[in-house]
């Protein structure tokens, strides 16, 4: 009788929790978010796989000794995984919109207000009570805005790491709803004769240019910002490898396999944080508010941005393309080619929103490297 | 509570940040814009000089290995056809 007890208390039925199974039921909507709805689902699905695993009862997949534990602890902890997902990315990047319009780096660097402004935002939220977000705790909710999800993982396991769950599930939902999030502002921001707007075609970059150019990066960051170094460093090897034509190989595998790789135990690492005294608290609703806040606000500063640039410079520039200041490659850019086709039919700005984009990318690295050397 | 304390250091924060992401990505488009100009002027002769080429090359015409071959197969249909 005594054995048939001991088997009944070594059962998942016996010893699951309530807030264990509404974890466990936030994984299984990850899940179908990946799978039904096709949001991110590269990261959602192993993030959502990672979310069961870990609040199984008994088993103690996150606990000392578990494979979950190991995987934070050597990946996220560490901050080596999102570096090596920056790797990819870099290898991924074409630069040359960039290289040929640089003034669309102010359009990167305008979307960051999204993040500063969520950091006030989420002190704010302090003065409701239930809320304590020390400056630590706001600076990586903010950056949430930077929607860049490897630099939000990056920066969150400096420093907020109890928060890390929240902060990448918000992430990497948002990025997931940017079609959805974005048009709506960039339509009320804009006239529709400034949506319009056609841009002169980009000149062609010189592959010297091309290989230059994350050298010359990697040193400003340097000079200037060293403790963005570890994000800009790895994403302009990356871009190194890629632009420099002697590496395909290693360039191939920073894009396909190390990425990949990478993805798979990051979304699982990720997955793991999402325990329910972790995650069921009033804490992660205040920063799915303030990650939807901070992506609304970076897309309109970015869209005001455009429309001063507009006004200044003398070739026309489509205030649209301020938009995919917000990183998210290159879902932002493909957003904005359809909401200029919208207006105009014949107006293709995917080429010319990819330079904010990938300048977005830059600018989150930035604005990650000042926070974490000012807050860290 | 020093929620107000908070506060002031998070709009200064909010300031310098933007000012730092703003003077750094200033300082890039300008290092960019001296590079393109810079690798521009090395650049053009070494690109020059490969767009001439290959205009050249069509220009030679047809390799006479190519000519031979398609006479011979011209000559051999024409056999069959008597």
């Amino acid at each position: 009788m005594d054995g048939v007890l001991n088997l009944w208390h070594a059962t998942g039925i016996a010893n699951f929790t309530f807030p264990a199974l509404i974890m466990i039921a936030v994984g299984c909507l990850l899940l179908y978010l990946a799978i039904a709805r096709n949001f991110e689902p590269l990261l959602l699905l192993p993030i959502g796989f990672g979310a069961i695993l870990t609040n199984i009862p008994v088993a103690g997949l996150s606990e000392p000794g578990g494979l979950l534990y190991y995987v934070y602890h050597i990946g996220i902890d560490s901050g080596v995984f999102p570096l090596l997902i920056f790797m990819g990315v870099g290898a991924l990047t074409d630069f040359s919109a960039l290289i040929a319009n640089p003034r669309m780096l102010l359009l990167g660097a305008a979307a960051q207000f999204g993040i500063f402004a969520t950091l006030f935002g989420a002190i704010l939220l302090n003065f409701i009570p239930g809320f304590e977000f020390s400056l630590q705790d706001a600076s990586a909710i903010a950056i949430i805005g930077g929607a860049d999800g490897p630099t939000a993982i990056f920066l969150a396991s400096k420093l907020a790491p109890d928060l890390l769950g929240a902060i990448a599930v918000a992430a990497y939902s948002y990025m997931a709803l940017v079609p959805i999030i974005q048009p709506p502002i960039m339509r009320a921001l804009t006239t529709q004769e400034e949506r319009e707007i056609q841009m002169p075609q980009l000149r062609t970059v010189s592959k010297k240019e091309k290989i230059v150019f994350p050298l010359m990066v990697l040193s400003l960051t340097i000079l200037f910002l060293p403790a963005a170094t570890p994000l800009v460093g790895m994403f302009c090897l990356g871009n190194l490898m890629r632009e420099s034509g002697v590496v395909d190989r290693l360039s191939n595998s920073a894009q396909n396999e190390i990425i990949n790789i990478t993805t798979i135990f990051l979304g699982l690492a990720v997955g793991s944080k999402l325990a329910a005294d972790k995650f069921l608290t009033v804490e992660t609703i205040g920063i799915l508010v303030l990650g939807a806040l901070a992506f609304a606000i970076g897309t309109a500063s970015g869209v005001f941005m455009a429309k001063g640039l507009n006004k200044i410079s003398k070739s026309p520039i489509n205030p649209l393309v301020g938009a995919a200041g917000v990183s998210a490659v290159p879902m932002a850019a493909r957003v904005v080619n359809k909401v200029g086709l919208e207006s105009n039919p014949h107006n293709f700005l995917l080429m010319h929103a990819m330079g904010p984009n990938v300048a977005g990318v830059l600018g989150s690295a930035v604005a990650a490297g000042i926070l974490l050397a000012i807050v860290g | 509570m020093d929620i107000g304390g908070l506060l002031t250091t998070a709009a200064s924060l909010m300031v310098t940040g933007m000012v730092g992401v703003f003077v750094f990505l200033t300082i890039l488009i300008s290092a960019v814009t001296l590079m393109s100009k810079v690798v521009g002027r090395f650049d053009d002769p070494a690109t020059a000089e490969p767009t001439r080429t290959a205009k050249i090359q069509p220009q030679q015409g047809v390799p006479q290995a190519h000519i031979a071959a398609i006479s011979a197969a011209i000559a051999q249909f024409r056999n069959k056809q008597k």
